[in-house]
This record gives structure tokens, C-alpha cells and sequence, in this order.
């Protein structure tokens, strides 16, 4: 070694020169792997950012403020003949009753301007709360009791943290003497929180503290099974026939290089594709889960043929000759063997298609499921909106309170989808089979 | 006869075709003495298909037909709907019964029969996409060449001017609105050049050390996790560039003294390519993948460290591979949506500067559609023109992507 | 069944030279490629044929022909005519869904579906309709796992998965199951060279008894193998038929010096 080295001199194996140059290669060999795995940690840093502001965010968006008033039900308000009527008594003031315990509470507070800003500290669903207990129960009509009310967003948004009091009042929703009310009221233990279940069993509304999820999660449930009834036969059957019965020829290869573009187009080109088709020339209803279903079935079809191609294409010839050999025809070696060994592959294709239509949101603008619709739809013709939807119109929404009811149903659009994925992986692992 | 008790009636008589056809053919398959004659089951199921298919064609007709824009008033429509057509469908299936019943014998092909049916539907159901494909092309052209009938070729494609508001009167002033779709094409390109800038070095370092240096349970780790970013809806990511990095740069902007909007190009720009990060990642994990390793082992066989041959070696045998996948990933972002519907500008700014607000041509397509729309006005049909531009172009993206990466493919194969 | 097997067995008898199969002139095409070259083979009954070989020489595809596997084979072409008891299989009249059930076939790798045993033998009858109810099925099931030498080995476990066997057993289990459909005739493609001597030794064993009641066509690489268990063999070379004749000639006199070359091991 040290011959051969010393002969070839300043460029030898041992040389000065080269283990210089070695080590400049080691440390260059150790930046670019440090580089390399610095792009990975980036990645998952802004995934952990994006995850965190939403999750910080949407909360307390399952967490809802009350406020708990004694609440007199005189009789005098209510029901001023004594009948007990039940018609009367579904069209009685309520919110009168609901004034009167404020001013109870607060039997300082003088002036119209003044009087408003208490009443708003409770929302105007706390009217409807008192005629529900009346008529479950006409009993309480004359009773004085303890019952908590639902508290105005901007109390929800103080009581929740998201009000800085410190700011001038000129710029703070919740005005000095309002402020005045709320500490009053939290020192007497009267501010209370509890689960948001509202949040999971009301359609949308204009007021934040009533807003719920219902009617989007409902409208979802109607859309995607529209979109699964349909492209999973359709698709199944597309690649059935690609893989095992379609002979190679133009009109075939035409098939598949389309099936493989169809797979690029944009989102947005389907709901102009679902508007122009559904909505103009066939007249569905707009709105409707109906046209939401369809738009999304032709979006999802590439998705599921490909995956189910794929699953079709890994189960062995020899069970077909197999199959052939004992006199099945090549439908039934197809239905009877094929289809069902790879049917765990296509389910997976089919969840992650579905999932991927869950979330989606562009093509649904197109056929109008945008408006503002207040009540859960009955069914798929019924006009309807659907999570992702919902999300993006209230986080238009200008008031605060919205947008942790944005990132509440983020997180809920985000736990369906994990569990479908999960399904799909749970179904990958469990049929899973070497061949 | 309404539609329900119709469709009972008819799975009724199918049914019934069923059973009948099954106990006629289990007696002539007794007579018969030829060895493995079909299943009587098989021919129940041929009479019971001969007793659907009537009607469901008579059926795929009447809805055509009531699609076809053909005058016919609503009393007579649904004189159709309500007599006319269930009687002659209940009609057509008892032929098709009838016919099929008489069939039924020891030389019938029963078996070819309903294969042929299947093999028609299974046909029926692949030519489902072309019609998607053929439905999309042509509902575009034809609001496209509406739109070039009132708005100039010359001006949608080389206008500098875009504000698509339609006129109240006719005779107020500029009231025809302008269609230059230039400041449109410029502002999609700034945001998808953003977002390649973030999501093309991101994925592909990524990849890189994915494949060649990762152990396998860090791979098996951090790989589905990098996917979660694929899995999100792009809502989500609408609502985060909008409400946390949009209000970011602005403040970190107004700190430094710059003035950032907050519906900055930059901050769409950088969400989207965060989503598109996972999506050039796998693609070119895939390509670096099938590098054949006797390159690799040539390289370390002459001395090479790991980072020389990826550098020297494979990323240029894999570089075709990585256009392709880099052009997809384009197609991709141009065709994006919602982050841009809900992050970046509605107003069109002809600008390269991406600490200003652009618009993209999906915000203005969401823009015109959404919301009441008079139909076969110029701004409504702006609105399937620039949509038949970006599927002509993301379809030309992913015709090339897909030729570049299969031949690269073929090299190696 | 036992009627069938009792005629068979008396024809048998009367009629040694009996053929079954009748190839006259076959040519087969692979796109442009022409595989078989005018192949006239005549097939006694309740023999076994040994075709043999080397690599390539179109005795796999010339087995493929007879129960038409081959038209699952995009681009082949088949010219020529094949006559099973005198009726041309490639005729318009004939489907070759029957025709399959009535000449078996079982294959190089053993291929059992991934279900259970039972369902495995039971996949043709029921397909064909060969059982009027559950008992007869048992019955069809049982016997032919019997015949194929299997059942005493898996009597105890007729519901677990085919998969889970050995190779010898499922290659078994392949037999018992093309047995199942009461076939005429059994093609053989080359069903021993995934198993090991032993299991060879026994599927060997069991065809040697399977051809008191079917004709038995076998696709071999190993000579020795032809020699113990055929009464005639052919020898393919190039896509042609150089000889053909009874075993034991073809391997101690043969008359062609290609099939001398090939039994001596100078090319193959």
C-alpha cells in the first residue's frame, strides 16, 4: 500500500490531496442527507401547523356557553285565559317571559338601547327552549325555577376566551356595561358550559350559538350514497370488462386512454359538466343530493376503475385456467373466481374514491348546493348542502363565532375521513393476499 | 298507474318468469338425454332477463324522448307517464315472456343468451365515462361558441382587461364588460409557479431520501403521514391559507414594514403547494423506484458516496421520469379551486408581483356561476369557455405527463 | 356413475384400439407465429399419451388445442381439424364450455382456488348442474377426492382452505377436481415438474389407475416419466410430430435419429 501510494505521489490513495478531498466528500454526503430529511421534517412541520390551528381553533366549537336564569312562568304571560289550550300556549310571548327573568336579574338596567344589549346576552333561542318545557310539561305554568338558557354568540365568544378585554370598547363586540352583566352573572355561578351536542343536531343557521352540522352531515350521507350506488357498479363492471372480456382493440384502448384523463380533469369541470347536463338539459332539481350525487359518481368513476383494475389484475391467471379447465365459462371463471378474490382491492379503491368525494367541494358549487339551507333535508331531491360546502360558507361568514364553528366542522369532516381510511387500510391488511 | 306500483308489477312478472321458466325447463331437461344440458336455474333467469328488457328499453326511450325538446303540453305528458306508458311496459314484458317461455327447449343456447346480455351491460357501463367525456366537450363548446358569438375571439384571449359585469341597461357606459382573459391565465401561472416552487424541491428532497436513505420503519412511519396531506380536502386547506398564513404574512409583512394583502398570490400559492407536496412524492418515489439497481451498484462499485450517485447517477437517469411527474403535478394546480376560490383575489390584477392579490381562472369561474345567473348572458357563458381553456390544457399536460413517464418506463422495463 | 364406469370398462375390453381423439393437419398461429405444423395425432382410449419434447417444440400448445384453452389466448388461431368421437371440436355446433367439461385439463403449478377443499372439488358439478341436491353432491365430492387417492388424507378436514395442502396434495386435489365433472378425457400439463420425487411418485401411481376408466394425454419434460407411466408416446420437435408410436419402441428403437438424439440427451 504505502509503495503504490508513495509512487503515485501527491494523487496516491493516501495522499494528503485525497483524504482531503474524501473527507469534503463525507461532509458533503452528510449535508445533502441532512437536506434530504430537513424536506421531510418541512413537510410534516407545516402538517402539524395546518392540524394545530385547526384543532386549536375548532375546540370549543363542541362546547357551548349557557346562561342560568331563574325563570318565573306567570301565568299572565303565557296563558291568560287558564285554558291550558295547547295551540295557545305554542303561540304565547316567550320571549316576554324570557325579558322579564333579565330584568329580574338586573332590575337596574333602565332604557330601550340599554334594555336591548342585556336582552342580547341570551340567544333567541332561549324563547323557544322555554315553549318546549311549557308544552312538554303545563304544569310549570306558575312555577319559578332555575333553567339555563342559551347565551348569545358574543358572550360563547367572551366566556370562550376569544374577546380581549383589554382592547378599546370602541373596538370589542361586548360593550363595558355588558361586560359589567357577564361578571355579575359568572360570580354568581350563573355562566355554565356544556357539551355542544346542538352542534351535531341542528341544520345551519344565521346565528352562530345555533348553528349545527345536521343538515350539511345529512346532505353528505344522501350525496356520497347517490355516488356510491352508482359508480361502484359501474365502475366495478367497467373494469370487469377492461380487464377480463374486452379484446384489444381501438375502441377498447379508447375506453382506457380516456378512463386515464377522465382521471385529471379538474373537479370544477365536472360541476360545469353536472350543470350543464343535469341541471339544463335533464332539469333535476338544483341543490339536490340527486345532481350532488351524480356530478360526484362520474368524478369518482376513473378512481374506482383504476383501483379495481388494479385488484382484478392481481389475482393469477391460473385461477382463471383453472376455472376454464373444469368447463366454467369465461363469465362465470370471471364472477364465480376473479371478481370475488379481488374484491377486498376494489373495496379499498372504492373508500378512497368516496372518501376523496366526501371532501369535495368545487363541483357542488356549480349545481347550486351553496345556499344557505336551514332545515335537514328529507331526501335526495330535497334541496341540501353538504360538509365540505357548509365549511366553505361559514368561513365567509364575517362574525367570529364562526370561525371556530368552521374548524369544528373541519375536524368532524376530518374524523370521517380518517375513518374511512382507516376502513380501507383495515381491509387492505385483513384480505390482503401474496399470491 | 303511478311509478312504484308499475315497478312492482313488472319485478312481479319477472319473478314469476323466473319460476315458471326454472319448472318448464326442469321437465325438458329430464326428457333430454344429451349430457350437461344448462341449469333450470339458468333458464329461469332467461325468461326473467326476456321479461325486463322490454320495458327498460321502452323506458330509456320515453326518458329521451321527454329530455329531447319536443313541445308536447303537460296534459298529454302525463297521459303518457301515468297510462299510456306502464300499459305498453307491462305489455312489452309479457311478450318478452311469452316469447321466452316458447323458447325454452333442449337445443336453446341458454347459457350464450344471458352472457350476451352481460357482456352488453358490462359494455353499456365502460361506455359510461367515454359519454362523461363526450358530455363535458361538448356542453363546454356549446356554451363556448355562444360566448364567442357576443364577446370577440381576439378579445378573450389577448384582452388585458377583465371585469365581466353584465349591463343593466343597455345604453349605460362600458356597459358591455370586458373579457380579456389575460390577467386570469398570468395569475393562475404566478400561483401554480408558487406553489411548484414549495411542493417540487419539498416532494422530490423528500423522495430522494425516502428511497435511498430511509430505514424501512421510518418509511413506514412517515410515508402515511406525508399522505395525510393528500387526504385533506382542499376546503380545509382553503380555510387555513385564508384565516392563519394569509393573516401571517400580512402581519409578519406590516411588522417589517412590506405591504402584503392578505389574499396575497403568495399565500394561496404556498398552501396549494403544500397539498401538492405528497402528490410529487410519490410520483417520483415511484420513478427514483424503478432506477434499475445495477446503476446504483455500478456507481458505489467505482467508490461513489450515496449523494454522488443519486445526483450524478440517478437523478439524471430519472429526470424524464420527474418532468412527468412535475407536469402532472401542474395540471394539478391549475385545475385547483377552492384554496384559490377562498385565499386569493376576486379582482383580476395584471401583476407578477406575489405579494399582490391575482385572481385564477377557477376563482372566476366559481365567481360567474355561483349565485343567480342569467343564463346565455356573456358573463355566464365567460364562464364555460375558460373551463373548456383549463380542460384543453390540463388535458394536454396529462397527455404529455403520461407519454413522458411511459416511455421513461419502457427504458427501464 | 357406476353404470358409466361399467360400460366404459366393457368397451374397454372390446375395443382396445379404440380412438377417442382424432387430429388430422393442425396448424396453430400465434400472430404470425406458426407453432404447430400439420399435426395428425390419433389418441387410443383409456391410454395414457406421453407428449415429449424439448422447450418449445408445441406439445403444450398441441395439449391446449384439444379442449380449445387456446382461445383464451388473444391472436391464436387454430386451422385444421380435431375430431373427439368423430365430431369436429372446432365446429360451429360446439361449445367449448361443454367441451371442457368433458376433456379435463390440470395444469403445471398446482392451482386450487383459495377455498375451502369441499368447494374446490364441488366448483364444476355445481356449475353443471351434475347434482340434484346436497347428498348427491357429498356423494360426487367425495368420490372423487377418493379416486384422486386424497380423501384419506383430508377426510378430517373437507372445510379448510385447498391452499393450505402440500404441493402433491393439491396437485391431487386439481385431479379430484377436473374428476369431479366426469370427464371423458384428462390433459396433463407436465402436473408433476412443481412437486417433489415423492409426491411425483404418487401422482404417477394414480394416473397409471385413472386410465382403466379415462383417456389420459400428459405433457412431460422428464423421460423417465413417460417411460413409467405411458403405453404410447409422440415426440414433438419444432412445432411437428417426428414419431409417434408405443413407448416402449420410442424409447429402445426409435426410428427417427432426432427422437434418438433427444431420448439419448444429446439436445433437448
Amino acid at each position: 500500500m504505502t509503495d503504490l501510494s508513495n509512487k503515485t505521489g501527491g494523487t496516491g490513495w493516501n495522499s494528503d490531496h485525497f483524504r482531503k478531498n474524501l473527507a469534503r466528500r463525507k461532509r458533503s454526503e452528510k449535508r445533502f442527507q441532512r437536506i434530504g430529511l430537513g424536506a421531510i421534517l418541512t413537510a410534516l412541520t407545516l402538517l402539524a401547523i395546518l392540524m394545530f390551528s385547526i384543532f386549536s381553533k375548532g375546540y370549543t366549537a363542541f362546547i357551548q356557553t349557557s346562561i342560568s336564569l331563574d325563570v318565573t312562568f306567570n301565568e299572565a304571560i303565557i296563558d291568560k285565559d287558564g285554558t291550558r289550550d295547547p295551540e295557545a300556549l305554542r303561540h304565547a310571548n316567550y320571549t316576554k317571559l324570557v325579558q322579564e327573568s333579565l330584568r329580574a336579574r338586573f332590575p337596574d338596567v333602565e332604557g330601550r338601547s340599554n334594555l336591548r344589549a342585556l336582552f342580547g346576552l341570551l340567544s333567541n333561542d332561549a324563547s323557544d327552549t322555554l315553549r318546549d318545557m311549557v308544552m312538554a310539561n303545563p304544569e310549570l305554568i306558575g312555577q319559578t325555577l332555575s333553567v339555563e338558557l342559551l347565551a348569545g354568540d358574543d358572550v360563547d365568544m367572551l366566556n370562550k376566551g376569544y374577546i380581549d378585554r383589554d382592547l378599546a370598547e370602541d373596538n370589542r363586540r361586548v360593550k363595558d356595561k355588558e361586560l359589567v352583566w357577564i361578571d355579575s352573572l359568572k360570580e354568581e355561578g350563573q355562566i355554565v358550559t356544556h357539551f355542544n351536542s346542538g352542534f351535531f343536531t341542528n341544520g345551519d343557521s344565521r346565528e352562530p350559538e345555533k348553528a349545527g352540522i345536521a343538515g350539511a352531515m345529512v346532505g353528505s350521507f344522501y350525496t356520497l350514497l347517490i355516488t356510491m350506488l352508482l359508480s361502484f357498479p359501474i365502475g366495478v363492471m367497467t373494469a370487469i370488462y377492461l380487464e377480463e372480456f374486452a379484446p384489444r382493440n381501438k375502441f377498447n384502448d379508447l375506453i382506457e386512454v380516456n378512463i386515464n384523463n377522465l382521471a385529471a380533469v379538474p373537479s370544477i369541470v365536472f360541476g360545469l359538466l353536472g350543470l350543464a347536463i343535469f341541471l339544463n338539459v335533464a332539469h333535476l332539481p338544483r341543490s339536490a343530493p340527486l345532481v350532488g350525487g351524480l356530478t360526484l359518481a362520474l368524478m369518482t368513476l376513473p378512481t374506482i376503475i383504476i383501483a379495481s383494475r388494479a385488484a382484478i389484475r392481481a389475482v393469477p391467471d391460473s385461477i382463471r385456467q383453472a376455472a376454464l379447465g373444469l368447463g366454467a365459462s369465461k363469465q362465470q371463471a370471471a364472477f364465480h373466481h376473479v371478481l370475488p378474490l379481488s374484491m377486498p382491492g376494489i373495496l379499498t379503491g372504492t373508500i378512497i374514491g368516496l372518501a376523496q368525494a366526501l371532501g369535495e367541494t368545487a363541483p357542488l358549487l356549480m349545481i347550486g348546493m351553496v345556499a344557505f339551507i336551514a332545515d335537514i333535508p328529507g331526501g335526495i331531491n330535497d334541496p341540501a348542502t353538504v360538509m365540505p360546502v357548509q365549511i366553505f360558507l361559514w368561513a365567509d361568514s364575517p362574525e367570529r363565532a364562526f370561525v371556530e364553528k368552521t374548524s369544528g366542522a373541519i375536524m368532524v369532516l376530518l374524523a370521517f375521513l380518517v375513518l374511512m381510511n382507516a376502513l380501507a387500510v383495515f381491509l387492505r391488511k385483513k384480505f390482503e393476499r401474496r399470491w | 298507474m303511478s311509478f312504484y306500483p308499475f315497478l312492482i308489477a313488472l319485478l312481479l312478472l319477472s319473478a314469476a318468469g323466473y319460476w315458471f321458466g326454472s319448472k318448464k325447463a326442469l321437465g325438458a331437461v329430464r326428457q333430454s338425454t344429451s349430457f350437461l344440458t344448462p341449469r333450470p336455474h339458468q333458464f329461469g333467469l332467461f325468461v326473467a332477463i326476456w321479461a325486463l328488457l322490454p320495458p327498460l328499453l321502452l323506458g330509456v326511450f320515453w326518458v329521451v324522448f321527454q329530455v329531447m325538446p319536443l313541445q308536447l303540453d303537460a296534459g298529454t305528458n302525463q297521459q303518457i307517464d301515468r297510462v299510456f306508458f306502464p300499459v305498453l311496459g307491462l305489455l312489452a314484458a309479457a311478450g318478452g315472456l311469452f316469447l321466452a317461455i316458447r323458447r325454452i327447449g333442449p337445443d336453446l343456447k341458454v347459457r350464450k343468451s344471458i352472457e350476451a346480455v352481460v357482456f352488453g351491460i358490462l359494455i353499456l357501463a365502460s361506455i359510461i365515462s367515454i359519454l362523461t367525456t363526450v358530455g363535458i366537450v361538448f356542453s363546454l363548446l356549446f356554451e363556448t361558441i355562444q360566448f364567442f358569438k357576443k364577446v370577440p375571439m381576439s378579445e378573450f384571449f389577448f384582452g388585458l382587461n377583465w371585469s365581466p359585469q353584465t349591463a343593466l341597461r343597455a345604453d349605460q357606459v362600458g356597459s358591455s364588460g370586458a373579457f380579456g382573459s389575460i390577467p386570469l391565465f398570468t395569475g393562475t401561472l404566478l400561483i401554480t409557479f408558487i406553489a411548484m416552487c414549495v411542493a417540487v424541491p419539498l416532494g422530490l428532497l423528500s423522495a430522494i431520501y425516502m428511497t435511498e436513505y430511509a430505514s424501512d420503519r421510518f418509511r413506514s412511519v412517515v410515508k402515511p403521514l406525508l399522505e395525510i396531506l393528500a387526504g385533506i380536502p382542499t376546503v380545509v386547506y382553503g380555510f387555513f391559507a385564508a384565516l392563519t398564513v394569509g393573516v401571517f404574512l400580512r402581519d409578519t409583512g406590516s411588522a417589517i414594514g412590506i405591504d402584503i394583502v392578505s389574499e396575497s398570490a403568495l399565500a394561496a400559492g404556498f398552501v396549494m403547494g403544500m397539498m401538492i407536496i405528497p402528490f410529487v412524492s410519490s410520483l417520483s418515489d415511484d420513478i427514483i423506484m424503478a432506477v434499475p439497481q445495477s446503476l446504483r451498484d455500478g456507481s458505489y462499485g467505482l467508490g461513489a458516496t450515496r449523494s454522488e450517485t443519486v445526483r450524478k447517477v440517478i437523478l439524471p437517469a430519472a429526470l424524464p421520469g420527474i418532468v412527468g411527474a412535475v407536469l402532472l403535478a401542474v395540471s394539478r394546480a391549475i385545475g385547483e379551486t377552492m384554496i384559490v376560490v377562498m385565499a386569493a383575489g376576486f379582482a383580476a390584477n395584471l401583476t407578477a408581483n406575489p405579494l399582490e392579490a391575482v385572481t385564477t381562472v377557477t376563482v372566476q369561474i366559481v365567481g360567474l356561476l355561483v349565485g343567480d345567473q342569467e343564463f346565455d348572458s356573456a358573463k355566464t357563458l365567460a364562464a364555460f369557455a375558460l373551463a373548456l381553456v383549463l380542460f384543453i390544457v390540463t388535458l394536454c399536460l396529462n397527455v404529455i405527463a403520461l407519454v413522458v413517464v411511459r416511455k421513461y418506463r419502457e427504458k427501464y422495463d | 356413475m357406476q353404470m358409466q364406469a361399467e360400460t366404459n370398462l366393457m368397451s374397454d375390453a372390446d375395443m382396445a384400439e379404440e380412438i377417442v381423439i382424432e387430429t388430422q393437419d393442425v396448424n396453430v398461429f400465434y400472430g404470425d407465429n406458426h407453432a404447430l405444423r400439420g399435426v395428425s395425432l390419433d389418441i387410443p382410449k383409456h391410454q395414457v399419451m406421453a407428449l415429449i419434447g424439448p422447450s418449445g417444440c408445441g406439445k403444450s400448445t398441441y395439449l391446449r388445442c384439444l379442449n380449445r384453452m387456446n382461445d383464451t389466448v388473444e391472436g391464436c388461431r387454430v386451422v385444421g381439424k380435431i375430431l373427439l368421437d368423430g365430431i369436429d371440436i372446432y365446429g360451429p355446433q360446439v361449445d367449448e364450455v361443454l367441451l371442457r367439461a368433458r376433456v379435463g385439463m390440470v395444469f403445471q403449478k398446482p392451482n386450487p382456488f383459495p377455498k375451502s377443499i369441499y368447494d374446490n372439488v364441488a366448483y364444476g358439478p355445481r356449475i353443471h348442474g351434475l347434482a340434484a341436491n346436497k347428498d348427491e353432491l357429498d356423494e360426487i365430492v367425495l368420490s372423487s377426492l377418493e379416486k384422486a387417492g386424497l380423501l384419506k388424507e383430508v377426510q378430517d378436514r373437507l372445510h379448510s382452505s385447498g391452499t393450505g395442502l402440500s404441493g402433491g396434495q393439491q396437485q391431487r386435489l386439481c385431479i379430484a377436481r377436473a374428476l369431479a365433472v366426469r370427464p371423458e378425457i384428462i390433459l396433463m400439463d407436465e402436473p408433476c415438474s412443481a412437486l417433489d420425487p415423492i409426491a411425483t411418485a404418487k401422482v404417477e401411481e394414480l394416473i397409471d389407475e385413472l386410465k382403466e376408466n379415462y383417456t389420459i394425454i400428459i405433457v412431460t419434460h422428464s423421460m423417465q416419466q413417460a417411460a413409467r407411466v405411458s403405453q404410447r408416446t409422440a415426440f414433438f420437435h419444432l412445432g411437428e410430430i417426428v414419431e409417434t408410436g408405443p413407448t416402449e419402441q420410442i424409447f429402445t428403437s426409435p426410428i427417427d435419429e432426432r427422437t434418438q438424439g433427444y431420448i439419448t440427451g444429446r439436445f433437448g
